[in-house]
């Protein structure tokens, strides 16, 4: 009955009003509004194919802004470029009843360069509307239309934004001209909304409607692993005057090649005679590799510019070559042009870097699909991989960065997907190897080796050329368990060819023990305590995934003052179970002023179902436990 | 005797010798690009060898006169860390009523590396620059050095020429590498005056010297002689000779400027010079004055049309003042009603600002401006309706300490009343501060408060309250080394103001999830939170706990830290030594309140012994006092902070002072079987 007077009233009021009552936020959905800061009320775009040299994009953007933390859903903003032309852009705010509280037009927006970080310039430019919000909740209505010459790339389908946003109607349809620019859709994870999807001759259209929020959780897969949406690629089109037809991987490769690669990795001949006094007297096309390889490194850096056909064209070896700089694509080319010319062959490749492994998919070839360029380097049967960007990592070692995912091999007669070098489980290896020396005053001195590989390598070396400061505050950090930590003394050896890295710390830390009358405690863990607790969740909804597994192991001896005894020792542990192993021991010896601590700690990589996220998270808790137990000594 | 002169000047010609630095562009010697390291500061990823600002003044009779600044770099780059000084960019403003701009001409930059014992040189092509129209006020003109390796040189020069004559960038003196040599001159013609304002930890003295500059006038007269004879037109020239004084900054091995953790604002520290306009005197023309002292620099604010008029501005807000004030009587009522209202139907924009922005007016019915808009407004309101209130010119955290008397100096404006003869400071941009309780980004030294006449007076903008922190746990220990009980937290002041900021857009759910990860992740059930929106207000939180492993169980004996899951476990100072104060941002007082029932069967064998320390000058202190019955652990923790910024000179005592409080919360109570 109340509800049917408000709606009496808000009827009233729109005809006095200028109302907008499709826009009002009070008679929401409540399961649209459960854990969603903003929802997004409409969100409609229509993509005209007029011609393989004309697309229109228009899109239709309302989002209800429920509160503070909502505000960055609004997404009232667009992208241009020389080859990309906004030709009509505004916005309206509406209040709660639906009332409109102002409306933006073209010159409201602010324009601005759209360039990143590590860019040093880019045509990329941004419109957007910067609003303060007046009062919670408010509507914002976005409306904005482009137009290009590109219909290489189409944009791809979220049904939902991200985290913490809810959709209450979403629709995507793509009318085509002729049937060979229509597009070849993929769709994924649209098993659990609520998606209606249309065909005719020239159109495809899909529609979803009430789509509620998801809220983030750790260990979980990626967003875009299980989110609705719809990719789409394009058979034929034009890409900055370059026309394509594309139905495989290879073709992709083929076209990649022919069109934007080839030719483009001529050399000057003093750069030439230069490669080749590099290489004098070597036979070996990998040790010609890694000369090449440590050349680059030596000699450029990364610094992008993109302009035009940049976006997916490297820069010429010859323009590389002058200013010794370029970007990833630039600096691919330029190396696989100096392996050429050291009789080295190399692939130029497509990949999706990230910690996240995202891999090309083998059914649908997507020339858009990528993010970063590496080089795949074949010698007796074996791809060797290398990141022409990193002036740091080692020769074939690529990290985590874009490890163990489906690739693109461009070649001169075509294109081919293969997997990069994956770094697994105890491949990811740490050896910590310790003597620490417990004094009566409590303090402690010890020395500390730690030695590193596979992904564990990648996130130590690197420290190596820090700062005398950084590298203090990094280790005072690392071991922030122990007070008052000095550090004396540090060394690193970089074991290029093995891809190993070992620290040499040695440090002294007072109070390390606590003190109870005759008796003193401490941690026997001082250096690989893994205190790490997954959160909890009181209704886990997403399944469990470890990205990464690893091994650690640790021996450590430790001496004890000359006047104390051990009084008690704490368990020692063995667990194993599907996600790993862990195992500590706890020795007495040299008539018991010393003790060995022997500890292993394995976490194996894998995907699991969510009713097992809380078995891993006791293992986990156990771990953390254990690595916290302490030894008792007592006054002799 | 002879001897000796002739040891002299070996000593001087060996001193000359190694010293002949060529500073002369692109004379590179071997020695500089075989340096593997920088002598003074071996961490140095990249190094200044030599450095040359120059600001002069042009006249163009068409334009008249303009600022020419003359800029030329040469770095050593050591590392690939170095590799970011190898891009340079300027920003270049421009008007966006005029078509008035700044303009960037005369580059020239090369590379020098050493190739085989040969000096190599790369030059920058032209079309490596790229100019970036980063928004309406500014373009950015950009480069990256060709073939920069470690161990290369990079030099260039350019030239700045801009219109805005009335105001020079901050010239800065130091930088986040070192800097071997620099020249820096600033001549300025007699018409303008300027007053320089230096800044940071560097001892600098100018060279103070003058030079004559001329200006010619071309003055074109047409003439006739009258009946059919052509008109003519002369041409004269006349020359105006003016005074230029020279101030020369030349300054050897300038240190890195090095970040530290806990510093507000590290640029508060960066040594430079600010040059404040103080009046323009053209020849037959009237002084114009701007800023020399602070009653001077208020004045220039205050006569500003988006500043002083906007406070009599109080015609739109008649009706619905006297609205709100229906009830009011006391002069405290109309001023919480007034900054209430205001702070409610007001909404900040994010931009700081002393000007303001639409106006006030136009604020009001938009709801929506910058600090200026909104806190003028309230000082508009509050005068309307009989209050004595004034604006209070503030300078933000993160635009420095105002030490100096300069327009620039203030960025943000804040609104006072005087009630009793007291200072009450109001700033209604956030919707949770309080009379007296002004934001984070205003609490920064001194501000200066603008009387109706004009004058002003300095005003401390110092957390006028110590902000509380209670926490009261009843807790019992469990045989398995877990706990379970309940808490009660009280917030005052800051403290909930800083709750309210952050949470209270947090949905319930989230706000325990945090709750529980930071307290040992335990399970909080039953949870009430009280006063949450009610400003003013302390807010109090309420919750039934229980959380593992607070307790080691070896033996047969139970060892715990009384302080539970609230023990201070780490010291957060870790550096040896700082060369920068420590900002708490206000005054703060802990609070911990805790009884734990023992398990039965055990009996306390020892526990820590009540211990009180404090600080020098009493900043601040640390009470423990514990004491245990056969059943019951009791303790009680004050750690107060009673000053909100402690200097350099007191780092190692409260490096100490944490040590000491560390170890005494860390202490174990042991308790062993009956």
């Amino acid at each position: 009955m109340r509800l049917f007077a408000l709606l009496a009233v808000l009827f009233f009021s729109q005809s006095v009003l200028s109302q907008n009552l499709e826009y009002q936020s009070l008679l929401i959905d409540q399961t649209l509004k459960d854990d969603a800061n903003a929802i997004v009320r409409l969100d409609e775009i229509n993509i005209h194919l007029n011609s393989i040299k004309d697309m229109i994009v228009s899109k239709k953007r309302v989002v209800t802004v429920l509160n503070k933390l909502g505000d960055d859903f609004v997404h009232a903003r667009e992208w241009y470029n020389n080859s990309v032309k906004i030709s009509n852009i505004q916005a309206i705010i509406y209040d709660q009843l639906g009332n409109e509280l102002e409306k933006f037009k073209q010159k409201d927006f602010k324009d601005v360069s759209a360039v990143g970080g590590g860019t040093l310039y880019s045509d990329s430019r941004v419109l957007y509307l910067e609003y303060t919000p007046i009062t919670y909740p408010y509507t914002v209505e976005f409306i904005v239309e482009t137009k290009t010459q590109n219909t290489g790339y189409i944009p791809s389908w979220y049904f939902l934004d991200g985290y913490l946003i809810s959709t209450e109607k979403s629709s995507y349809s793509i009318n085509y001209s002729s049937p060979e620019l229509k597009p070849i859709l993929k769709e994924k994870n649209l098993e659990n909304i609520n998606v209606k999807k249309t065909e005719t001759t020239n159109s495809i259209t899909y529609k979803a409607s009430n789509i509620p929020a998801i809220k983030y959780e750790s260990l979980g897969p990626s967003f875009n692993n299980f989110a609705p949406r719809v990719v789409p690629r394009m058979v034929n089109f034009n890409y900055e005057g370059y026309l394509g037809k594309v139905n495989s991987w290879n073709d992709i490769g083929l076209w990649m090649y022919s069109n934007l690669i080839q030719g483009q990795d001529n050399l000057t001949e003093s750069t030439k005679s230069k490669v080749h006094s590099l290489i004098a007297n070597v036979t070996d096309d990998l040790e010609k590799a890694k000369i090449i390889y440590k050349y680059v490194q030596d000699n450029t850096r990364y610094i992008s510019v993109q302009v035009g056909i940049g976006g997916l064209q490297p820069i010429s070896a010859i323009e590389v070559d002058r200013v010794k700089y370029g970007d990833c694509k630039g600096l691919s080319n330029y190396t696989k042009a100096l392996l050429k010319e050291a009789g080295v062959t190399s692939y130029y490749t497509h990949v999706e870097a990230g910690n996240d492994k995202v891999s090309f998919e083998s059914d649908f070839p997507d020339l858009w699909a990528g993010n970063h360029v590496i080089l795949a380097i074949p010698y007796k049967d074996k791809l060797y991989w290398i990141d022409c960007t990193s002036q740091i990592h080692p020769f074939g070692f690529i990290g985590d960065f874009t490890d163990g995912r489906q690739a693109l091999l461009i070649k001169p007669d075509g294109g081919e997907l293969v997997t990069t070098t994956s770094y697994i489980d105890e491949q990811n290896f740490q050896k910590l190897n310790a003597t620490y020396s417990l004094s009566e005053d409590n303090t402690i001195e010890a020395n500390i080796v730690i030695k590193t590989k596979g992904i564990q390598y990648d996130n130590h070396f690197p420290i190596q050329d820090d700062s005398e400061d950084d590298i203090i505050k990094h280790y005072k950090e690392n071991w922030s368990g122990i007070n008052n930590l000095n550090i004396k003394e540090y060394n690193f050896e970089n074991d290029f060819e093995n891809v190993e890295f070992t620290e040499n710390i040695s440090v002294s830390a007072t109070n390390y023990g606590t003190k109870s009358g005759e008796r003193i405690l401490f941690t026997v863990n001082a250096f690989n305590n893994n205190d790490y607790l997954p959160k909890r969740y009181r209704n886990r909804k997403l399944p469990l995934e470890i990205q990464r597994g690893f091994l650690d192991e640790d021996e450590l001896l430790i001496n004890i003052p000359e006047d104390y005894k051990v009084e008690a020792l704490p368990n020692a542990k063995e667990i194993e179970n599907e996600y790993g192993s862990y195992i500590t021991s706890f020795e007495k010896i040299n008539e018991e002023k010393s003790i060995i601590y022997k500890r292993k700690l394995f976490i194996r990589e894998g995907s699991y179902p969510k009713e097992k996220y809380d078995d891993y998270r006791n293992f986990r808790k156990e771990v953390s436990n254990s690595d916290n137990s302490k030894i008792v000594l007592i006054k002799k | 005797m002879k001897q000796s002169l002739k040891l002299l000047i070996l000593v001087l010609l060996s001193v000359l010798y190694t010293r002949a630095q060529d500073y002369k562009f692109g004379k590179i010697s071997e020695e500089e690009l075989a340096e593997k390291y920088d002598i003074q500061d071996s961490s140095a990823v990249a190094s200044v060898l030599y450095r040359e600002y120059k600001i002069r003044y042009e006249y163009n009779q068409s334009t008249g006169f303009e600022v020419v600044t003359d800029i030329r770099e040469r770095i050593k780059i050591y590392k690939k860390e170095g590799f970011d000084y190898a891009t340079v960019s300027e920003r270049l403003y421009k008007s966006d009523v005029s078509s008035e701009k700044e303009s960037f001409k005369n580059l020239k930059a090369y590379t020098y590396n050493l190739v085989d014992g040969n000096v190599e040189e790369t030059k920058l092509k032209g079309s490596d620059t790229f100019t970036e129209e980063i928004s309406k006020y500014y373009n950015e003109e950009k480069f990256t050095l060709p073939n920069v390796k470690e161990g290369s040189i990079i030099e260039y020069s350019y030239t700045v020429d801009s219109p805005f004559y009335y105001s020079l960038d901050e010239v800065i003196l130091q930088y986040d590498i070192p800097i071997r040599k620099q020249e820096i001159a600033i001549a300025t013609p007699e018409y303008f005056a300027f007053k320089p304002n230096f800044k940071g930890y560097l001892q600098v003295a100018p060279k103070m010297s003058s030079k004559t500059g001329k200006i010619s006038i071309q003055n074109r007269s047409r003439s006739s002689d009258g009946g059919f004879s052509v008109s003519k037109t002369t041409f004269s020239t006349s020359n105006i000779d003016y005074i230029i004084s020279v101030s020369e900054f030349n300054m050897d091995n300038v240190p890195a400027l090095k970040e530290e953790n806990y510093v507000n604002n590290i640029n508060n520290y960066r040594s430079a010079i600010n040059y404040e306009l103080q009046y323009v005197n053209f020849p037959q023309q009237p002084i114009k004055s701007y800023s020399t002292t602070w009653d001077k620099v208020v004045e220039t604010i205050y006569d500003s049309p988006d500043f002083g008029k906007q406070i009599d501005n109080t015609n739109f807000f008649k009706n619905k003042l006297s609205e709100i004030l229906a009830n009011s009587t006391t002069d405290v009522e109309k001023m919480s009603t007034i900054y209430f209202f205001v702070q409610q139907h007001m909404n900040w924009n994010g931009y700081y600002g002393k000007y303001t922005d639409k106006g006030v007016k136009t604020a009001f019915v938009e709801k929506a401006g910058n600090a200026a808009d909104i806190n003028l407004m309230l000082v508009a309101m509050l005068r309307e309706a009989g209050l004595k209130s004034y604006p209070v010119l503030v300078s933000t955290k993160n635009n420095g300490v105002p030490l100096f008397p300069t327009r620039e100096g203030f960025n943000y404006v804040i609104a006072s009343v005087e009630i009793n003869n007291a200072i009450v400071l109001l700033d209604a941009t956030n919707k949770y501060s309080e009379p007296d309780m002004i934001p984070n980004r205003a609490l920064n030294w001194f501000g200066r408060l603008i009387k109706e006449d004009g004058s002003s007076t300095s005003i401390a903008l110092n957390a006028k309250t110590q902000s509380q922190e209670t926490n009261m746990i009843q807790a019992t220990l469990k045989l398995d080394g877990s706990i379970e009980g309940m808490m009660r937290t009280m917030y005052s002041d800051y403290n909930a103001y800083n709750y309210r900021n952050a949470y209270n857009d947090v949905s319930e759910d989230d706000y325990l999830d945090k709750l529980e990860e930071r307290n040992n992740g335990m399970e909080i059930s039953n949870f009430i939170v009280e006063n949450k929106k009610q400003l003013g207000q302390s807010i109090t939180e309420k919750f039934e706990f229980s959380v593992e492993n607070q307790a080691d169980i070896i033996g047969d004996k139970i060892y715990f830290s009384p302080t539970l899951f609230k023990t201070t476990s780490e010291n957060p100072f870790k550096l040896e030594e700082r060369n920068y104060p420590i900002d708490f941002g206000y005054p703060w007082a802990e609070k911990l309140l805790i009884s734990i029932k023992i398990p039965e069967g055990y009996k306390v064998e020892s526990a820590p012994k009540s211990v009180a320390m404090s600080l020098p000058k009493d900043a601040g202190s640390f009470k423990y006092y514990i004491n245990d019955t056969p059943t019951e652990i009791k303790i009680t923790v004050n750690f107060n902070m009673n000053t909100s910024i402690i200097g350099t000179q007191d780092y190692s005592a409260l490096k100490e002072f944490y040590r000491l409080l560390v170890e005494k919360e860390t202490e174990k109570v042991v308790l062993s079987k009956i």
